[in-house]
C-alpha cells in the first residue's frame, strides 16, 4: 500500500500479511480459494481454449481458401467446426469474462477481500476445467461431436449419429453448466452481500451491473440447455422418446429448449464486454459515463428481454404466423437497450477527453463491429429476410461481428486496461496499438465478404463449394482475413508475455482510474484491502477524499478485520455493515469434488452406470468432508 | 460498527442465536440457496413445459396400451411432502432462538415423514414401471418418468441433507448450523412446491 | 389482350425460353444469388434488403461521424455547439437510443412483417395448380409429382409463371429446402409436413440447396429447379411418368442383367423393371438429368462410370457404396443407364 508509509499503517498490514499468507508452489494453486489466483486459473485456461478453438477456426479456413479443396475432409470439417463453436462460446468467452474477469475484479471492484464462497469458487474452476477436458478427450481419442454447435435431432440421435461425439458433446456440457451456475450464484450473493459498507447498489460500478445482470441470466438460462441435454441421453441411451416423432415425441423441442437457452446466452457473451467497456470508457476519457442510471437499467433490461426471443433463431421452422411476428416484435424491442448503451458510450467518448492508448482503441473497435453485427441482426427480425439468409454466411458474419468483434475486443482492451493491475508492469503501447490495428483490419477482412457470401447464397456449415457461383474470391479474402486476425492477436500475446518480463513497472493506479482496484497495489494483495474502503459514489477512485480517509484509517487500524480471514457483509440495497465474516482458506475439497464429478461423468460416457454411482457416492463423502470445518463464509 | 457481530464467534447456541437475531440481511447461505433453488425450479419449469409440450402435440396421452395415472395416492402424497415444511418451519424458528434440542426434533420429526413418503413413492414407481416402461410408452412414458424420477432424486438429496444436519445438531448449535437449518428448510419448501405441480402435471391427463 | 396477340406472344416466349435454357444448361447450374431474384417474393425480399442497408447505413455512417467527431475534439469537452450541459448530453442518448429507433423499427416491422412476409408466405390450400412432394433425404432430394407416378431426383420441372405449391418433408434428418432467387426457405422436419410457394417469372434453371446441417455430405445436397413453359412441362412429365426404356442393343441388355443381379436393384427403382429399392434415388429416367449425386458430378459417361467404381471418392460418406464392379460390368451399366431416357 502506498499509503502505509508510517510504522503503524505498516504493522497492521504486516499483520494481515501473515493472516492471509498462501500456500505456495504447485500445492498452492491445487488448493487456492484466493479469488484472484482463480481468476488467473481461469484465464490461462480460457486462452489455451481460445488458442485451440482459433486454430479450429483457421483449419476451417484454410480448407474453404478455394472450391473444391481436401485440407479437410467432411468428417474433419463438421468436427472442428463443432468444436470451433461450442469452444468459443461455453469455454472461452464465458468462462473468461465471468472466471477469469469477474472473478479478479468484481471483489476488488466492490472492496470486498474475496468471494462469498471462496471454495465453491475454486470448485467453479476445477468443474469448469474438468469439463473442457472431458470434451476435448472426444476429440483427441476421434469422436469428436459433429452436428455443430447447436446439434440438432434427430441428427444428433442415435440413429444418425452412433459413436460417441455426441454422447461427449451432451455430457461435457451438462458438467460446465454445472461449473457456470455456481459460478453466477457465487457472483450475485457477492454483489449482493459483500460490498463495502456504503456501496449501495446505485454507488455500484455500471461494470458490476453487467456482471449481475450475466449473473441472473444464467441462473435461468442454463435450466433449458440441460433439461435439453438430458432428454437427449435418455433418448441415445435408455431409449427414451423426448425427440421421436414415431413415439409421441418432437424434434422442434430440441430446438425450442437448447435456443430458450441459446438466446439468453448471447447476451451473456456480450454483457461483460458491455460492462468491461463502461469501466474501460470513463477512465481513458476522463469523465463520468453519461446516463448512468440508464445504462445500468440497460443492462439489465437486455438480459431480461433476451428470454423472450428465442423462436428467432427458428423462424424457417415453419411456426405458426402469430408466434413468428411475436418473436419478430420482441427481437425488435431488445434493440432498444443496446442502443441506450451504445449511445451512451459514443457521448461519452465524445464529450469527454478522451486519449486513445490501447484499451480505448479496442473499445472504438468493439463499438464499431458491434455496431454492424447489430445492425445486421436486427435485420433477421424481418422474418422474410430473415427465411432468406439464416443457415447462411450473413448469420455467421452477425454473429462473428457481434461475438469476435463485439465479445473479444472488450476482452482483450480488458487485457490490456488492467495488465498492470495484475502483473504490475506496463505493456509496449506501440506493440499495442500494431496489434489492435492488425486485428480490427483483420476482421474486418474476413468477416465483411461474409454478409456478400451469403446474400449471394452461400449457406454456411459446408465442407466446401463449387465453382461458377461466385464464391471464390470472397472465401479467398475471408481466410487470408483469417491470418491477418491471427496474426494480430499472436502479436497482443507477444506484447504481454514479454512486458511480463520487461514491463516498466507501475504503481498502484497508472491510469487515474476510477474503480476501487485501483485503490490497491499492483498485484493487489492476498487480502485485496488493508483497509476496507469508504464508498460514497460510483467512482470510489476519484473521491480522493475517502481514499484519503483510508489511509488514516489504516495507521489507526480501524477497519482492517485482522483477527482471520475476515470480510464484511452488507445488507442487500443500502450496503449497511451488518456482520463480519471469516471466509476459509485453502482447502484441497474443492479439487477432489472435481475429480469425483469427473469420474461420474467419464463413467456415464462409457455406460458403466453402477461405477458411475459409486463415484456419485464418494462425491457426497467428499461434500461431507468439505462441510467438516466451519467457516463463517454463510 | 459497534452493532456489526462476528459471526465466527458464535459457536454456542446462545451466541448463535444473538447472531441470528442482530443480523438485518439474509444471511450469504440463504442467498446461495435461494438463487440454487431458482436455477433448480427454472429446471423443472422446464420439464413442466416439455410435458405439455408433447401433451398438446399428441392425440393419444397417455397412447394404448398405458393406463391413465391413478388421482387420489398422489395427491395425498403431494399433501404429505406439503405438510412436512411445518415442522420444517419450526425447526427453523427454533434454531434462530438456539434451542438445539427442539430444532434437531422437528427436522428428525420431518425427516421421519419424508422418508416414508419416499418409501411409498418408490413402491409406487415399481408397479408403474411394471406396467409401462420408457421404452415403450412412447414420449408420454418419456416424460412422465423423468419428470417423476426428477422429482423423487431431490426428495432424497433433502433426506440426506436433513440427516447430515442432525448428526450435525448432535454436538451442538452454531451460527454456520443456524444457517445450514434454514438453508434446508427452504430447499423442503421448494421441494413441496414442486412436488405439486409435479403431482398436477402427472395427473392432469385423468382429470 | 386477344387470343392471337396472346398465343402469338406465348410462342415467342417459349422460344426465347428454349434458348435461355439451353444457354443456362450450358453455364452449369443456374445462379444462387438471393440478390438475383427472378420472382415476386424473392423481389420482394431483395427490395426490402436493399432498404434495410440503406437504413444501416445511415445509422452506421451517423455513429462513425459521431466518433470521428469525438476524435476531432478528443481534447475538448462537452459537444459541439451544444456545450457541456449534462442533460443536453443525457437527451441525445435518448433521443438516439430510444426515440429514433423506435420509430425505425415500427417501419421496419410494418414493411417486413406485414406486407412483405404476406407474398413469401406458403399457398393457401388448393390456390395453386400444382403441388410438388419434396422430400429430403442424406443427401439427395426426391421429387413427386402428387396425381402422376413421376418420380425423379435433384431437378424440380415446374411450368413458368405458375404458382406451385412444393411439399416439404423429409426422410431422416432436418433438410432445408432453399431457392434463393425464386423465395425465401423452409425446413423439413420430422414430422410435420411444410410447405412454400415456388414461382418462376421466366424459363431457366435456378439452383436451390440445403441450408441445413445434415450430415457428412450436407455441402453436396443441391438440386435445380427448372422452369419452362407449360406445354414442355407437360411433355417432360409424361416422359417422367412413363415406365423405363427397355435397353437397346447387346450391352446395355447386359447392364441390365449386372444392375438387377448386383445389389443395385436393392437400393434403386427402376420403374418397369424388377429394381424397386428405396435406400437411393429413383434412377427410372436418370439420363434425362443433368447432374449426378445432387449436383455434384454432370451426367456425362466418364463421370457416371468413375461414380459407379467408387462414389465415396467422389462425395465421401453418401450412403451408396464401392460395389467393386469389374470394368466391363461398370461399362456395360453406364451403357444400360444412358438409355434410361
Ligand atoms: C465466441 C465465439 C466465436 C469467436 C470468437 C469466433 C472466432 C472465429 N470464427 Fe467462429 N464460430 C462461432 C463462434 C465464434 N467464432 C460459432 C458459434 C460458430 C458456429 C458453429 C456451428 O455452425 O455449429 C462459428 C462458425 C465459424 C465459421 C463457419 C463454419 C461453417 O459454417 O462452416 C467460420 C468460418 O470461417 C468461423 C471462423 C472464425 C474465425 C476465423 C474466428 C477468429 O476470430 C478466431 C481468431 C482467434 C485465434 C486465431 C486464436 C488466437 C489466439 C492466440 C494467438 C492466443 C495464443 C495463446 C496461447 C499460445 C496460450 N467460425
Ligand atoms: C454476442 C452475441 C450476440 C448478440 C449481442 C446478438 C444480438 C442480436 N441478434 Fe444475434 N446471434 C448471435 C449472437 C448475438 N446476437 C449468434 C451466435 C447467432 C447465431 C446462432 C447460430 O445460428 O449459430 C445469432 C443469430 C441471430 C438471429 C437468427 C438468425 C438465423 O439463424 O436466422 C437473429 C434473428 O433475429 C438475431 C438477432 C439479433 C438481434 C436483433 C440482436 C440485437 O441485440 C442487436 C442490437 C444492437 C443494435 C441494433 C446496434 C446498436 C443500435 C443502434 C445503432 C440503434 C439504431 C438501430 C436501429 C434503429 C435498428 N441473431
Ligand atoms: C446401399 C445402397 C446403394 C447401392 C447398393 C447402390 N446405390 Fe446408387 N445410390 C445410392 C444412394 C443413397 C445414392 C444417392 C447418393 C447421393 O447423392 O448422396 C445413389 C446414387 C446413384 C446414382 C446417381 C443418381 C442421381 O440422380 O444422382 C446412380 C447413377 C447410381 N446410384 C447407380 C447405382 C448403380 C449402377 C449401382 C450398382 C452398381 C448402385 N447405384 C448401387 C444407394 C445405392
Ligand atoms: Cu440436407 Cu443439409
Ligand atoms: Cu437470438
Amino acid at each position: 500500500m502506498a499509503a502505509s508509509a508510517t510504522p503503524q499503517a505498516q504493522q497492521h498490514v504486516e499483520r494481515l500479511e501473515r493472516i492471509w499468507a498462501e500456500r505456495t508452489g504447485l500445492l498452492g494453486w491445487l488448493t487456492t480459494t484466493d479469488h484472484k489466483r482463480i481468476g488467473l486459473l481461469y484465464f490461462f485456461t480460457t486462452l489455451a481454449l481460445l488458442a485451440a478453438a482459433g486454430t479450429e477456426a483457421l483449419l476451417m479456413r484454410t480448407q474453404l481458401i478455394g472450391p473444391n479443396k481436401d485440407v479437410l475432409g467432411p468428417h474433419a470439417y463438421n468436427e472442428l467446426m463443432t468444436m470451433h463453436g461450442v469452444t468459443m462460446i461455453f469455454f472461452v468467452i464465458i468462462p473468461m469474462t465471468t472466471g477469469a474477469f469477474g472473478n479478479y475484479l468484481l471483489p476488488l471492484m466492490i472492496g470486498a477481500r474475496d468471494m462469498a464462497f471462496p471454495r465453491m469458487n475454486a470448485l467453479s474452476f476445477w468443474l469448469f476445467l474438468a469439463s473442457g477436458l472431458f470434451i476435448y478427450t472426444g476429440l483427441a481419442t476421434g469422436s469428436a461431436p459433429d452436428a455443430g454447435w447447436f446439434d440438432y435431432v434427430p441428427l444428433a440421435s442415435s440413429t444418425f449419429s452412433p459413436g460417441r461425439g455426441i454422447d461427449f458433446y451432451a455430457l461435457g456440457l451438462i458438467f460446465n453448466t454445472v461449473a457456470s451456475t455456481a459460478t453466477a450464484v457465487n457472483f450475485i450473493v457477492t454483489i449482493f452481500k459483500l460490498r463495502a459498507p456504503g456501496m449501495s447498489l446505485n454507488r455500484m460500478p455500471l461494470f458490476c451491473y453487467a456482471f449481475l445482470a450475466v449473473s441472473f441470466a444464467l441462473i435461468f438460462a442454463l435450466p433449458a440447455l440441460t433439461v435439453a441435454l438430458i432428454f437427449l441421453e435418455l433418448d441415445r441411451r435408455l431409449g427414451f422418446h423426448f425427440y421421436d416423432p414415431s413415439a409421441g415425441g418432437d424434434v422442434l423441442l430440441w430446438q425450442h429448449l437448447f435456443w430458450i437457452f441459446g438466446h439468453p446466452e448471447v447476451y451473456i457473451i456480450i454483457l461483460p464486454s458491455f460492462g468491461i467497456a463502461t469501466s474501460i470508457i470513463p477512465t481513458f476519457t476522463r469523465r463520468k459515463m453519461v446516463a448512468f442510471p440508464l445504462v445500468a437499467l440497460a443492462e439489465l433490461l437486455v438480459a431480461f428481454i433476451g428470454f423472450g426471443v428465442w423462436a428467432h433463431h427458428m423462424f424457417a421452422v415453419g411456426l405458426p404466423t402469430v408466434a413468428t411476428i411475436y418473436f419478430a416484435a420482441a427481437s425488435m424491442i431488445v434493440v432498444i437497450p443496446s442502443a441506450i448503451q451504445l449511445f451512451a458510450w459514443i457521448m461519452t467518448i465524445l464529450t469527454g477527453t478522451p486519449s486513445f492508448k490501447t484499451p480505448l482503441l479496442w473499445i472504438v473497435g468493439f463499438i464499431v463491429t458491434f455496431l454492424v453485427g447489430g445492425l445486421s441482426g436486427i435485420m433477421f427480425a424481418a422474418i422474410p429476410f430473415d427465411q432468406q439468409v439464416t443457415d447462411t454466411y450473413f448469420v455467421v458474419a452477425h454473429f462473428h461481428y457481434i461475438i469476435a468483434g463485439g465479445a473479444l475486443f472488450p476482452i482483450m482492451a480488458g487485457i490490456f486496461y488492467w495488465f498492470p493491475k495484475v502483473t504490475g508492469r506496463m505493456y509496449h503501447e506501440r506493440a499495442g496499438q500494431w496489434s489492435f490495428w492488425l486485428t480490427f483490419i483483420g476482421t474486418n477482412v474476413t468477416f465483411f465478404p461474409m454478409h456478400i457470401v451469403g446474400l449471394i447464397g452461400m449457406p454456411r456449415r459446408q465442407y466446401t463449394y463449387p465453382s461458377g457461383l461466385g464464391w471464390n474470391g470472397y472465401n479467398l479474402v475471408e481466410t487470408l482475413g483469417s491470418y491477418l486476425l491471427a496474426v494480430g492477436l499472436l502479436v497482443a500475446v507477444v506484447n504481454l508475455v514479454v512486458s511480463l518480463r520487461k514491463g516498466a513497472r507501475v504503481g498502484n493506479d497508472p491510469w487515474g482510474g476510477d474503480t476501487l482496484e485501483w485503490a490497491t497495489t499492483s498485484p493487489p494483495p492476498p487480502y485485496n484491502y488493508a483497509v476496507i474502503p469508504k464508498v460514497s459514489s460510483a467512482y470510489a477512485m476519484w473521491d480522493r477524499e475517502d481514499r484519503e480517509e483510508d489511509a488514516r484509517r489504516l495507521a489507526r487500524g480501524e477497519r482492517t478485520l485482522q483477527q482471520g480471514h475476515e470480510t464484511p457483509a452488507s445488507t442487500v440495497l443500502d450496503a449497511d455493515w451488518d456482520e463480519i465474516l471469516d471466509m476459509p482458506a485453502d482447502s484441497p475439497w474443492p479439487i477432489t469434488l472435481a475429480a469425483a464429478t469427473a469420474g461420474i461423468f467419464a463413467m456415464l460416457l462409457l455406460g458403466h452406470y453402477v461405477t458411475a454411482a459409486v463415484f456419485g457416492a464418494i462425491a457426497l463423502l467428499v461434500l461431507v468432508a468439505w462441510h467438516g470445518q466451519e467457516p463463517q463464509e454463510a | 460498527m459497534s452493532d456489526v457481530t462476528r459471526s465466527v464467534h458464535a459457536t454456542t447456541p446462545a451466541a448463535a442465536a444473538r447472531v441470528a437475531s442482530q443480523r438485518r440481511a439474509l444471511p450469504n447461505g440463504w442467498w446461495g440457496a435461494a438463487l440454487l433453488v431458482a436455477t433448480e425450479a427454472t429446471l423443472f419449469a422446464c420439464l413442466i413445459a416439455s410435458y405439455f409440450y408433447l401433451y398438446s402435440y399428441t392425440t393419444k396421452w397417455p397412447p394404448p396400451g398405458v393406463e391413465r395415472p391413478s388421482v387420489a395416492l398422489p395427491l395425498v402424497l403431494a399433501a404429505v411432502l406439503v405438510a412436512t415444511c411445518v415442522p420444517m418451519l419450526l425447526a427453523v424458528r427454533a434454531a434462530r432462538a438456539g434451542r438445539v434440542g427442539a430444532t434437531a426434533g422437528w427436522v428428525a420429526l420431518a425427516l421421519a415423514v419424508q422418508a416414508g413418503y419416499l418409501a411409498v413413492q418408490i413402491v409406487e414407481l415399481k408397479d408403474d414401471l411394471d406396467s409401462f416402461s420408457p421404452r415403450t410408452g412412447g414420449a408420454y412414458a418419456s416424460a412422465y418418468y423423468t419428470l417423476l424420477i426428477a422429482h423423487h432424486a431431490h426428495v432424497l438429496l433433502g433426506i440426506l441433507m436433513s440427516a447430515w444436519l442432525l448428526t450435525r445438531l448432535a454436538s451442538g448449535l452454531t451460527n454456520y448450523r443456524v444457517v445450514a437449518t434454514r438453508v434446508i428448510a427452504l430447499y423442503w419448501y421448494f421441494v413441496a412446491a414442486v412436488g405439486v405441480a409435479v403431482t398436477l402435471t402427472l395427473v392432469s391427463p385423468s382429470l | 389482350m386477344s387470343v392471337r396477340r396472346a398465343r402469338r406472344r406465348s410462342a415467342l416466349r417459349s422460344a426465347s425460353a428454349a434458348w435461355l435454357v439451353v444457354a443456362l444448361s450450358l453455364t452449369g447450374c443456374g445462379g444462387q444469388s438471393a440478390l438475383t431474384p427472378h420472382s415476386g417474393p424473392a423481389r420482394d425480399i431483395d427490395k426490402l434488403w436493399w432498404w434495410m442497408l440503406a437504413a444501416a447505413a445511415i445509422g452506421f455512417f451517423g455513429a462513425i461521424a459521431m466518433l470521428a467527431v469525438a476524435w476531432w475534439r478528443r481534447r475538448k469537452e462537452g459537444l459541439p455547439w451544444l456545450g457541456e450541459r449534462e442533460e443536453t448530453t443525457n437527451s441525445l442518448v435518448i433521443v438516439f437510443g430510444i426515440a429514433v429507433p423506435v420509430v425505425v423499427l415500427v417501419s421496419l416491422f410494418v414493411v417486413a412483417n406485414l406486407v412483405v412476409a404476406k407474398s413469401t408466405e406458403a399457398p393457401a390450400a388448393g390456390t395453386t395448380q400444382l403441388s410438388i412432394n419434396v422430400v429430403g433425404r442424406q443427401w439427395f432430394w426426391e421429387v413427386r409429382y402428387p396425381g402422376s407416378p413421376a418420380v425423379t431426383a435433384n431437378e424440380i420441372h415446374i411450368p413458368v409463371r405458375t404458382r406451385v405449391n412444393v411439399i416439404a418433408t423429409t426422410d431422416d434428418v432436418i433438410h432445408s429446402f432453399w431457392v434463393p432467387e425464386l423465395n425465401r426457405k423452409i425446413d423439413m422436419i420430422n414430422g410435420r409436413t411444410n410447405r412454400v410457394l415456388l414461382y418462376a417469372d421466366k424459363p431457366g434453371v435456378y439452383r436451390g440447396q440445403c441450408a441445413e446441417l445434415c450430415g457428412l455430405q450436407h455441402a453436396h445436397m443441391a438440386f435445380q429447379v427448372i422452369a419452362e413453359p407449360a406445354a414442355r412441362f407437360r411433355r417432360w412429365l409424361a416422359n417422367m411418368a412413363a415406365p423405363a426404356r427397355a435397353p437397346q442393343g447387346a450391352a446395355a441388355q447386359q447392364g441390365e442383367q449386372v444392375f438387377m443381379t448386383q445389389q443395385c436393384a436393392s437400393c434403386h427403382t427402376i420403374r418397369g423393371t424388377a429394381a424397386d429399392g428405396r435406400i437411393g434415388p429413383d434412377l427410372t429416367h436418370v439420363a434425362d438429368r443433368r447432374t449426378l449425386a445432387a449436383l455434384t458430378i454432370p451426367n456425362t459417361r466418364p463421370e457416371l462410370i468413375s461414380w459407379i467404381r467408387d462414389p465415396q471418392r467422389i462425395k465421401p460418406g453418401n450412403k451408396m457404396p464401392a460395389l467393386g464392379l469389374s470394368n466391363a460390368q461398370i461399362n456395360a451399366v453406364a451403357d444400360y443407364l444412358a438409355g434410361l431416357r
